[in-house]
């Protein structure tokens, strides 16, 4: 087995996310490369800030639920005008309104199911996958912002701890994380 | 901008102009109609319901983000406040229609002719409901219940602006919303049952108060965008952003898809169960106003969800302006789906089968012949009759807006409401 190098990471924990929003803005202007930044939930704004492009998962969706429609609209069409027809109530066997209602569930479902199994996979998460987390406490109150400091020299070190404590994190830790 | 609206005099002529349209084409539409005026008082009634429900839906709206602890619409909360009372002018103006169930100078409503009832079971059946009483109860008593509400809510809102900043009053129009809102939810349902659905005097549908109500909504939402539109570019409301565009945006698709959905289910019963007494109502429109049974759909639904499902959509001034020209023209054509057809057979059925533009329109009807403007498709008369009650609902709205500062400057959600936007890429202009 190849030895791996762990990613060793430095990270200042901030107790509010208008502080956090601050101190991203303050390591832009020093020209810090931050690895990530760890939120309990979506904070406004906080995207943009780190130059990241708007998610194409509402696309996909869309794109799900079009394949959704057209596979319960075409099975049901194929099955009752062309396998086994059959009538219901009088009616023709091609029925457009009795179609309808699994014509809708089946464009939910599917674009509900493609949008979650696609975040699964873009993000590398899923059931089974072990990843390994920074802080437990950026699932409960506390937002984190995150510098990968392999290559950092200790006094590079000592002034980026200083620079997060400057910027109001309550403290600051560092971390061995399989890379 | 200052902080209080002026009605200036050049709208209001121009909206009393609207106004003698809208009248001129009611008295030619009376002066040209057949004996029973038919076609005159169903463009009445259209007209009335349609502006009326839209002033009930902004109070509905009004209470229900109070009670939700909605912040984001408190900046122009006053638009609301000033559509509300409209309420009265609706409860004046269905006083001849009250009138006429009683006395039978129109012939609206087959349950309210005696000697209809007196010949049939269902009629019969339903007339502790269906009867002038009742009809008086729900177009009076209710609609002045809902202005009285309205008009509580309103003075606290102005008590507010005077006040020390203190949540008394901010408490008071709480209490008013919560008393309101179950009211409003029961006894629209009964003025929708009375006003509209009891036109098909055989028919019932326990969806109907619902899928009308949704259109009311929608409508109430559509013109909100509308004004709200209209009173920036004047210069009032400088700080309105896309963000409270976007989430009006929400609301207009969101409850387009909700009125669809109502429609849907309405229909795909009836339309599976096929129970003659039901089925007729659908099968009327279908086959005998088949352009604008499916325009109705598209409009009111294919457009408002294709065009507003993405979210920069919901952002911009013109392509919100266009959806909800088009959704409240849509939800006018629903109405006139709601009220002209039964209508239109009432008044076959008292006429016999005597001679006139309504007895002709409605044998036409039955064997697919003519189409007669007015009763199969909206006419130029009623058109102009449209533009003359919208003209009088905007000039009562804009002359309730100008009678109160714009901007509620003591609403505890004020704040957040002018903190409503989010960050860049999304700007805020629109």
């Amino acid at each position: 087995m190849a030895a791996t190098v762990n990613k060793e990471v430095l990270y200042g924990v901030y107790d509010d996310e208008e502080i956090l929003l601050d101190a991203i803005k303050e390591a832009k202007r020093a020209h810090l490369e931050i690895w990530d930044v760890f939120s309990p939930f979506p904070v406004h704004g906080l995207d943009p800030l780190l130059g990241l492009s708007e998610s194409r998962l509402h696309i996909a969706g869309f794109i799900y639920g079009a394949i959704g429609t057209l596979t319960a609209f075409l099975f049901m069409t194929w099955v009752f005008t062309r396998d086994w027809p059959m009538i219901f109530g009088g009616k023709p066997y091609w029925s457009v309104p009795s179609f309808i209602p699994i014509t809708f569930e089946l464009t939910v479902l599917f674009a509900a199911v493609g949008m979650v199994v696609s975040f699964y996979i873009v993000n590398g998460q899923g059931p089974g996958v072990n990843n390994a987390i920074l802080d437990e406490r950026i699932t409960d109150d506390k937002f984190i912002i995150a510098f990968s400091v392999n290559n950092y020299s200790e006094e590079e070190k000592e002034k980026l701890s200083q620079f997060l404590s400057g910027t109001g994190a309550s403290e600051v830790l560092t971390k061995e994380m399989p890379a | 901008m200052d902080n209080t609206f002026k009605f200036e005099s050049k709208q209001k002529t121009f909206l009393l102009g609207g106004m003698a349209l809208g009248l001129l084409c009611l008295a030619i539409t009376f002066l040209t109609d057949d004996s029973l005026h038919t076609r005159f008082w169903t463009n009445y009634l259209h007209n009335v319901t349609f502006f009326t429900g839209i002033s009930f839906m902004s109070m509905f709206i009004l209470s229900a983000f109070l009670i939700a602890w909605a912040g984001w619409y408190t900046y122009f909360k006053r638009v609301w406040e000033a559509m509300t009372q409209f309420m009265i002018v609706g409860l004046v103006l269905m006083l001849p229609v009250v009138a006429g169930v009683w006395l039978g100078f129109h012939r609206l409503y087959h349950w309210a002719d005696a000697d209809s009832v007196a010949g049939d079971e269902i009629l019969q059946w339903k007339s502790s409901f269906l009867n002038p009483t009742t009809f008086t109860i729900a177009s009076v008593l209710i609609v002045a219940i809902w202005y009285f509400f309205a008009n509580a809510f309103r003075k606290s809102s102005l008590a507010e602006d005077q006040g020390d900043g203190s949540y008394d009053q901010n408490k008071r129009q709480t209490v008013l919303a919560s008393i309101f809102l179950p009211i409003a939810g029961f006894s629209s349902a009964a003025v929708i049952w009375q006003w509209i659905m009891s036109i098909d005097a055989h028919w019932y549908s326990t969806l109907f108060a619902w899928y009308c109500g949704a259109s009311w909504f929608v409508s109430a939402i559509a013109i909100t965008i509308l004004l709200l539109i209209y009173l920036r570019g004047k210069g009032y409301y400088s700080d309105l952003n896309a963000s409270h565009l976007h989430d009006l945006g929400k609301y207009l698709f969101a409850f387009s898809i909700f009125w669809t959905y109502l429609w849907f289910s309405q229909f795909m019963l009836i339309w599976y169960a096929n129970v003659g007494e039901e089925t007729v109502y659908f099968q009327t429109r279908r086959d005998e106003y088949p352009a604008l049974f499916f325009l109705n759909l598209g409009i009111n639904f294919l457009i408002p969800f294709f065009v507003l499902m993405r979210n920069d959509t919901k952002r911009k001034a013109g392509t919100m302006a266009f959806v909800a020209g088009i959704v409240i023209l849509g939800h006018w054509i629903d109405y006139f789906l709601m009220i002209k057809p039964g209508a239109l057979h009432t008044a076959h059925e008292l006429m016999g089968h005597a001679h006139s533009a309504t007895a002709d329109a409605a044998h036409a009807g039955e064997h697919h012949s003519t189409i007669l403007a007015g009763f199969h498709y909206p006419g130029l008369l009623e058109l102009g009759t449209m533009l003359g009650f919208l003209s009088l609902f905007l000039y009562v709205f804009f002359n309730q807006l100008a009678k109160a500062p714009l901007i509620a400057k003591n609403d505890p959600y004020l704040e957040e409401s002018l903190a409503h936007h989010i960050e860049p890429p999304y700007t805020d202009t629109f």
